[in-house]
């Protein structure tokens, strides 16, 4: 963990970005997703803290931290933090991703499109 | 959005899609309650914000509440918070507030749903606390001379919400016409809340 | 847990070497300041950040910057401040008079 998060007074003379994408459904139920497994209120408690997202994000190396979009590294962060705890396991995640893509791809060759 | 040069070929969407399935299958959470929570947040607009802003306007008591517990005073009015803990910060003729989040990108949510990208970028969280008067001209925002800034930078549990001073020419307006001028960019502290003429 | 520190008492923000999640930005490290209130008691960041989560509460308190502090070239005003909340376990008094 580099510190490469804490920004304050670490840039000078570049202008603030003012463009906005609009936010897409997926995105939200990442901060969804969040919001529910952090609540106290869950049966079994809360399985994440706000403090264990923020260092899961400030775990990315430099580069993801500054590739990656602002939902992505919530994503990315939920998964180390869910996988740590035993929530998921890794290899499960990877083997959904496969079927999920394929799912996708047959989908896209129905509609005809690419 | 896919990132070879760092290794990730997978889509973020469908990584989601994936993890999600995974933890409904275990029973973590339901699709239902994601559903049910997006729909919420969808509904957080800068309008409860506002609101909180216009009662605090007309009401010399609600306002010294809401200074003093930002939580509790937001409560008053029916707005859904949920645990978060609000600092409630005035502008006066000498002082204008501006809020950041350097660290990542705490901003209250509940009052004025998702922060714009802007709020989250690099330039914005770096800058702010070390010029802001810089920022706000970027924003267009001129500060008189003899007006002191003040950053709030939320490193902890606290979430900020500027009280932007009520323009002039308001003062036929009702509670409600003086929601509608506040924006969220004056409740973050980059803006003023224009008087109507401005607005129209 | 009594408050170590009251408002209106200057205290300086500790520098040290940290590994790990941490909330007191590198920027304040060694500043000092105001206290401007007590914001509460609050579990460690430290501790939460790696899934400890029934830790004992300490104060927060909201500390108030001088920019000029702060920023060695800092171009605003001279009275313009910054606001940071930092732990109590980040915070020493600061026998400085200035």
């Amino acid at each position: 963990m580099s510190g490469h998060h804490d920004l304050g007074g670490t840039q000078a003379d570049a202008p603030v970005p003012r463009g906005q994408h609009a936010i897409l459904p997926w995105e939200m139920r990442v901060d969804a997703l969040m919001q529910l497994l952090s609540d106290p209120k869950r049966p079994g408690g809360a399985l994440i803290s706000v403090d264990e997202l923020r260092r899961g994000i400030e775990s990315l190396s430099p580069d993801e931290y500054r590739l990656l979009g602002y939902y992505e590294r919530w994503l990315q962060s939920l998964i180390a933090v869910m996988a740590e705890k035993g929530v998921i396991e890794r290899a499960a995640l990877e083997r959904r991703v496969a079927e999920v893509e394929r799912a996708h791809e047959q989908e896209h060759a129905r509609r005809g499109e690419r | 959005m896919s990132l070879e040069h760092a290794g990730y070929d997978r889509d973020a969407e469908l990584l989601e899609r994936a993890f999600r399935e995974l933890l409904v299958e275990k029973g973590v959470v339901s699709d239902a309650a994601v559903d049910e929570r997006v729909e919420f947040m969808y509904r957080r607009t800068p309008a409860l914000g506002a609101r909180v802003v216009a009662r605090a306007w007309f009401d010399p008591g609600f306002k010294a509440r809401l200074l003093d517990d930002g939580s509790a005073a937001s409560g008053e009015l029916g707005i859904d918070i949920r645990g978060l803990k609000l600092v409630v910060v005035e502008n006066t003729p000498l002082l204008h507030n501006l809020i950041v989040c350097t660290l990542c990108s705490c901003y209250p949510r509940m009052l004025l749903g998702l922060p714009p990208d802007w709020y989250k970028s690099v330039e914005y969280r770096s800058r702010a606390v070390r010029e802001p008067r810089a920022v706000l001209a970027e924003f267009g925002l001129h500060l008189a001379a003899g007006v002191t800034v003040r950053v709030h930078d939320s490193t902890a549990d606290m979430r900020y919400l500027v009280l932007p001073m009520r323009p002039k020419g308001t003062d036929a307006l009702s509670e409600a016409e003086c929601a509608a001028l506040v924006t969220r960019d004056a409740m973050i502290g980059v803006a003023l809340v224009g008087s109507p003429k401005d607005v129209l | 847990m009594t408050p170590r520190f009251n408002p209106g008492q200057r205290v300086r923000v500790l520098d040290k070497v940290t590994v790990g999640h941490v909330r007191t930005p590198r920027y304040i490290r060694g500043k000092r300041g105001v206290v401007e209130r007590i914001c509460g008691e609050f579990r460690k960041p430290e501790e939460l950040a790696y899934g400890r989560y029934d830790g004992e509460r300490e104060p927060l308190y909201r500390v108030r910057f001088a920019q000029r502090e702060v920023w060695p070239d800092y171009a605003g005003a001279p009275e313009d401040t910054l606001d940071v909340e930092i732990y109590e376990h980040w915070l020493e008094k600061s026998e400085d008079k200035r």
